[in-house]
């Protein structure tokens, strides 16, 4: 008798479990990401209008359709990456490809669908393996003299140098129309990729074309920082003495010495100053990390903090390189502060959470960095990046629930993060404006980490 | 035999209660416990004594929407150079009251030697008659006329401009000016791109929130060839010295609004500015 009505209670028992997993399912199936709008008034100003124009093929050289269509792409791609820019779409522009000035209708320009402001054409040839670029920018809008720039390129004919002078002339034009900042087309970043199956420096375009490695020293690169001249690259690697900082010259090829990064053996995060003099780096030689200063050569090693807690992490202030932010465990989590050059005026910026890898903007105004708030009080979420103004302390959170989001670094036109985005052990390098809008994917493959951009 | 009582007992107890009787009876009761509170709520609605929101005192207060609300209209500034002429209307003091008679207190005892008292009795039969009757006339003296102030404010609307203002080549509409004649016209971008600059870089929160709306701050600055400003300068004041400051400050944060174009001769560019709030 017990036997018969025990598996009858066991059954009913598990009625209530089940209904309870299927009443959570369907309150689950409704959930779902959050898309994210921004919204406001007065966001900014009105962006030009600028019509990107196929560029006139001239001569009957077989490499000039291939090379004008990347030359063209390219062009078009740096103008609406600057973010100043509001593009024509090239299914609005008119049919005409005007190769100079004489030949372009700027009436057709102006007028709907196209409505541009601003007109930018040209005449490409690709003649005995050289090519020859005419490019100009006229207003549209004014009829009596409508040329602002006019510009010319002579180089070898490649798909290389089609990229890199659709690149110069794009940062022309925005250096022109973008109120003297200059533009980032030609500037490069500095990543680390392990898809050689070790951790390398590698550098690509600011645009994720022309990915290469530059080290290949079969052991563990992190945190690759460029020189302000764009000669040499600071990086912290594992060797036989440790945790070092070392330095390769992008002039000579090869890994040159840096003696002030290698005692202790727990030395990271190199960061330049803007007159490429001093380097500061995070190193553990007096017992717990502390922040380290040498000038570029590696002598003349100064310690500039010294509270017992990990200080890691430096970024210096560009603008006027006599401060540094850097990341403190000094009150329990990690938190972003700011001190002078001479070790003075710490003062906190983030009041909870977990807030790592800072870096300061070209304009010395803002940081951003990786923020954790969930660790404090605030609202709940994941590593994101967020932008912080010094002087008052407001910030704004720029990714939403997209991975674990690290290693922020500006662009020096201060209008583009760069920063890494990871989720499930994959991690990617990614790149948007400083306002969190136009999140593009620079590379692929998963195994690409710690984004540094280039200063020119 | 008591070993079978025990497993009587144990059986008994390892049996189980069947409870689909009680547990049918239990529903059946939470049942009609809702059942009794959701009749009693529907019957005390039907036969409600008080009556919200009905017409009785007590009852709901009746909103008219309107589709404008009468506060006073923001006057925007007179964007006029010369002072106006219209004296903006200032109430006139009340006019001098006329001089009271003493209030003779009738009970006061007089003090002899000291006080007199007036006869209170005989005036006022006196005076209703007289008074109507008698003309207010009385002959001027002669003095130097003066003249009365009319009490009302003699300021205008607008503050009278007294900077010499050249004539401004206007070409571009908008809040640059250029002095130097074709600048606007050749080179309507680098205007645009000072406007631009301008309206980032101003943060209107420093301006006092009562400034009237529409109030305009003009000034002046030198843009170098490299198009750093320089030389700030207030032209005209808008009245509020917050706006005035906020807009100077604007300029002052700037770094450059980019190099001079190449085809304009000169060095540096003279740039007329306003802020309007």
């Amino acid at each position: 008798m017990n036997s018969s009505k025990n598996p009858v209670m066991h059954k009913k028992y598990l009625h209530f479990p089940i209904s309870f997993f299927a009443f959570i399912c369907l309150c689950a199936a409704s959930l779902s990401a959050q898309d994210w709008v921004h919204a406001g008034t007065n966001l900014g100003n009105a962006r030009i209008r600028i019509a990107s124009a196929d560029f006139k093929p001239v001569g009957d050289d077989p490499q000039t359709p291939a090379l004008k269509a990347t030359f063209d792409a390219t062009l078009y791609n740096d103008l609406s990456n600057a973010g100043i820019f509001d593009m024509v779409s090239k299914s609005l522009a008119p049919q005409e490809t005007p190769g100079s000035p004489q030949e372009i209708h700027l009436p057709q320009w102006s007028a709907a669908p196209a409505n541009a402001s601003m007109v930018a054409f040209g005449a490409l040839s690709a003649l005995g393996g050289k090519l020859v670029v005419y490019g100009w920018l006229d207003d549209a809008g004014n009829a009596a003299s409508p040329v602002v720039l006019t510009k010319q390129y002579n180089e070898a004919a490649s798909q290389e140098m089609a990229r890199t002078i659709a690149h110069r002339f794009a940062d022309e034009i925005i250096a022109r129309l973008g109120g003297g900042i200059n533009g980032i087309a030609e500037t490069k970043i500095y990543f680390v990729n392990s898809r050689s199956g070790s951790k390398e420096i590698w550098v690509m375009d600011y645009d994720g074309q022309n990915q290469h490695p530059i080290t290949h020293l079969g052991t563990i690169s992190l945190s690759p920082r460029v020189s302000p001249d764009n000669s040499r690259v600071a990086f912290a690697s594992l060797g036989k003495e440790g945790w070092s900082i070392r330095m390769f010259s992008l002039d000579l090829g090869r890994v040159v010495g840096f003696p002030g990064g290698t005692a202790g053996g727990n030395n990271f995060s190199p960061a330049w100053s803007a007159d490429g003099g001093k380097v500061a780096f995070s190193s553990a030689r007096s017992g717990a990390p502390e922040i380290w200063v040498t000038d570029a050569n590696g002598n003349g090693g100064r310690q500039l903090t010294s509270f017992r807690k990990a200080d890691v992490s430096p970024a210096w202030n560009p603008k006027t390189n006599a401060q540094l932010a850097f990341v403190s465990g000094r009150t329990g989590l990690p938190q972003i502060y700011t001190m002078e050059l001479d070790g003075s005026n710490v003062q906190r910026m983030t009041d909870g959470g977990y807030a790592i890898s800072p870096s300061w903007s070209p304009n010395g105004q803002f940081l951003t960095f990786s923020w954790n708030r969930k660790y404090g009080p605030g609202a709940p979420g994941g590593q994101d990046i967020y932008v912080m103004d010094i002087a008052s302390k407001r910030w704004m959170q720029l990714t939403h629930e997209s991975g674990s989001n690290d290693f922020p670094c500006w662009a020096p036109d201060g209008r583009h993060i760069v920063f890494e985005r990871s989720s499930g052990g994959h991690a990617e390098i990614w790149s948007m404006l400083a306002d969190g809008t136009e999140q593009h994917q620079l590379t692929k493959g998963g195994s690409s980490f710690m984004p540094n951009w280039s200063w020119k | 035999m008591s070993t079978l009582y025990e497993g009587e007992h144990l059986e008994q107890e390892l049996a189980g209660e069947s409870f689909a009787a009680p547990a049918t009876g239990s529903v059946l009761l939470h049942i009609g416990l809702v059942a009794v509170v959701v009749a009693l709520g529907l019957l005390r609605g039907l036969f409600h004594p008080a009556t919200w929101g009905g017409p009785a005192a007590g009852g709901a207060i009746r909103a008219t929407i309107t589709t404008t609300i009468p506060l006073p209209n923001d006057q925007p500034p007179n964007q006029n150079v010369l002072a106006t002429e219209h004296p903006s209307p200032a109430p006139a003091p009340p006019t001098p009251a006329p001089p009271t008679k003493e209030a003779v207190d009738e009970t006061a005892i007089p003090v002899l030697g000291k006080q007199k008292l007036s006869a209170p009795k005989a005036a006022p039969k006196a005076a209703p008659i007289k008074e109507p009757v008698k003309p207010d006339v009385k002959p001027t003296p002669n003095k130097q006329p003066v003249q009365k102030p009319t009490n009302k404010a003699e300021y205008g609307e607008q503050a009278a401009n007294n900077i010499p203002r050249a004539v401004q080549g206007i070409t571009t509409p908008g809040p640059t000016s250029i002095t130097e004649g074709d600048f606007g016209s050749r080179f309507g971008w680098y205007v645009n791109q000072i406007n631009r600059k301008m309206a980032q870089t101003w943060n209107k929160f420093e301006v006092d929130p009562r400034t009237p709306k529409g109030a305009r701050v003009y000034m002046t600055f030198v843009v170098a060839r490299d198009g750093t400003p320089s030389s700030v300068q207030l032209d005209k004041s808008s009245g509020s010295p917050t706006l005035d400051r906020s807009c100077l400050r604007a300029a002052q944060r700037v770094d450059t609004f980019g190099p001079l174009p190449p085809g304009y001769g000169q060095s540096t560019l003279n740039v007329s500015y306003y802020c309007e709030y």
